[in-house]
């Protein structure tokens, strides 16, 4: 990519009406602040300071498609160290879950970790630590899905000899139908997505 | 002092021995809990890639209204995730009437609402401020007679508000260990990111991060890893074999949760009240060297 760019608002404006906290970038001064904290920028295509620029200069694919929006730990020191205080975690969270909704995968384990543990609250209302972990080895196949069993098989061994997994399978919360009724009307009322 | 102890999924599963621990430890320090009933998962912190924010506020906003409709106490979040993502909700609605409208509109569809009335807590924010140091000592029988502790305090466990410690410097985990009678080793990797909720999909890139906390707390001479986060427990102890084959290191030092080691400095019994035997890096012999048996 160059390394200078005009204003582009184009895209801007996008992300302002469909990304969760997207129109906090507006106080971005480029500081810099963000990238410094991050524990994975180094390991990012563009650190969250460069990510905000480009987006002010309509870099959709770039932007949608960079590693960067995926690798979020959520480890809160960019928030909290932000001088201009824009929850630059949550722009983060809300630019990935944007373009998993446009169908990029640009992390696709990453994705699919998010994705099955959301699956999993709306079905049982809780987290089954035995199952999720399966359900991301085999959602990319099945192949992936024995190689990645065997790998941390040991692992899971070692938890369930220490008491630390549990034997049952996790059951439905008691209130798990009108949990959902309230999950699906804020899918409906929220950001984030409006484009999928 | 009564409080809704919200435990979440982590702490029956891989945090067991956090949970186990930190019930005999807070009864003898006169807290008594009540669970939320029927309370659900937080979202922690990976719920995004399915679902907008909206929907993780209401999640979250499902426990503080029924926490809300029962006896209403201060809601104790052990598991930094979920105190985490329940007090940015809760915070969140309580400065914006607008958005706690909306997530009671969604609410509202199962019958519940939220006033906005509760506080959430961090336990070490309780084991602080409302039991004290001064409360702890009383307890201690068996001192850890200068056991030199790395008190890793993780990420999400001080922030984003820092209620009761800084969010870049905390304190409170280092004199809650020093009040057992251990030395906390100075660490100053004690906020760096474990890597969390993403570790098992980016291994790749995490396990460096976890090999850095390591050596940080070895070099400083620590014989022991103390957190009080689930994800960190997990993450460095779980993968420490795996930190070994890749980089050619020798790590094996126990990761404990710090109401383990108050069970201990306070006499109880080490398997049922420390439940030292969930750790898979046993850290007894460590322990028992340093209480004198």
């Amino acid at each position: 990519m160059e390394k200078t760019a005009g204003y582009d608002p184009s895209f801007a404006q996008e992300v302002f009406e469909n990304v969760d906290a997207g129109e906090e970038i507006r106080m971005c001064m480029n500081c810099g602040v963000c990238a410094g904290s991050c524990p994975l920028s180094l390991r990012m295509d563009y650190p969250p300071r460069q990510i905000f620029q480009m987006i002010r200069a309509g870099k959709r694919d770039a932007v949608l498609n960079a590693n960067s929006i995926m690798l979020c730990t959520s480890c809160y020191t960019c928030i909290v160290r932000c001088p201009r205080s824009i929850p630059v975690m949550d722009v983060m969270h809300g630019l990935a879950h944007y373009a998993i909704r446009q169908g990029i995968l640009t992390r696709r384990d990453t994705a699919s970790f998010g994705r099955e543990f959301w699956k999993q609250v709306y079905k049982l209302g809780r987290i089954d630590e035995k199952d999720l972990p399966r359900r991301v080895f085999f959602s990319a196949g099945i192949v992936e899905g024995i190689k990645n069993t065997i790998k941390y098989m040991d692992m899971g061994l070692k938890l369930l000899l220490h008491r630390r997994m549990k034997l049952l399978p996790e059951r439905k919360i008691k209130g798990i139908q009108s949990l959902r009724k309230m999950l699906d009307k804020a899918a409906e009322m929220g950001k984030g997505g409006a484009r999928a | 002092m009564k409080y809704f102890l919200y435990w979440g999924c982590s702490l029956e599963g891989t945090g067991a021995n956090f949970l186990v621990s930190l019930k005999p430890v807070c009864e003898a320090l006169g807290m008594e809990f009540e669970e939320i009933k029927d309370w659900n998962c937080c979202g922690a912190s990976v719920s995004y890639a399915g679902a907008n924010d909206l929907s993780i506020k209401v999640l979250n906003a499902r426990n503080l209204a029924l926490a809300e409709a029962g006896a209403g106490y201060d809601i104790v979040a052990p598991c930094s995730s979920c105190y985490v993502q329940m007090i940015k909700v809760n915070h969140e609605i309580q400065e914006d009437p607008e958005l706690l409208a909306r997530v009671n509109e969604c609410l509202g569809e199962g019958g519940l609402h939220y006033n906005g009335s509760l506080r959430v807590r961090h336990i070490q924010d309780v084991l602080y401020n409302d039991v004290g140091l001064d409360g702890i000592r009383k307890r201690v029988v068996k001192s850890l007679n200068g056991l030199k502790v790395a008190g890793y305090v993780g990420c999400q466990s001080v922030r984003p508000y820092g209620e009761y410690d800084s969010v870049n410097k905390p304190v409170v985990q280092d004199r809650l260990l020093a009040a057992l009678g251990a030395d906390p080793v100075p660490f100053p990797s004690k906020i760096r990111c474990c890597g969390s909720g993403i570790f098992l999909p980016e291994i790749d890139y995490c396990l460096e991060l976890v090999k850095n906390i390591l050596e940080d707390a070895l070099r400083h001479g620590a014989r022991l890893i103390s957190t009080v986060c689930p994800m960190c427990a997990m993450n460095l102890e779980m993968y420490q074999e795996r930190i070994n084959e890749k980089y050619g290191t020798n790590f094996d030092v126990p990761i404990v949760y710090l109401t383990q080691l108050m069970a201990v400095s306070f006499g109880m019994d080490l398997k049922k009240d420390a439940a030292l035997q969930y750790n898979v890096i046993p850290p007894e012999e460590i322990l028992q060297s340093a209480i004198g048996h």
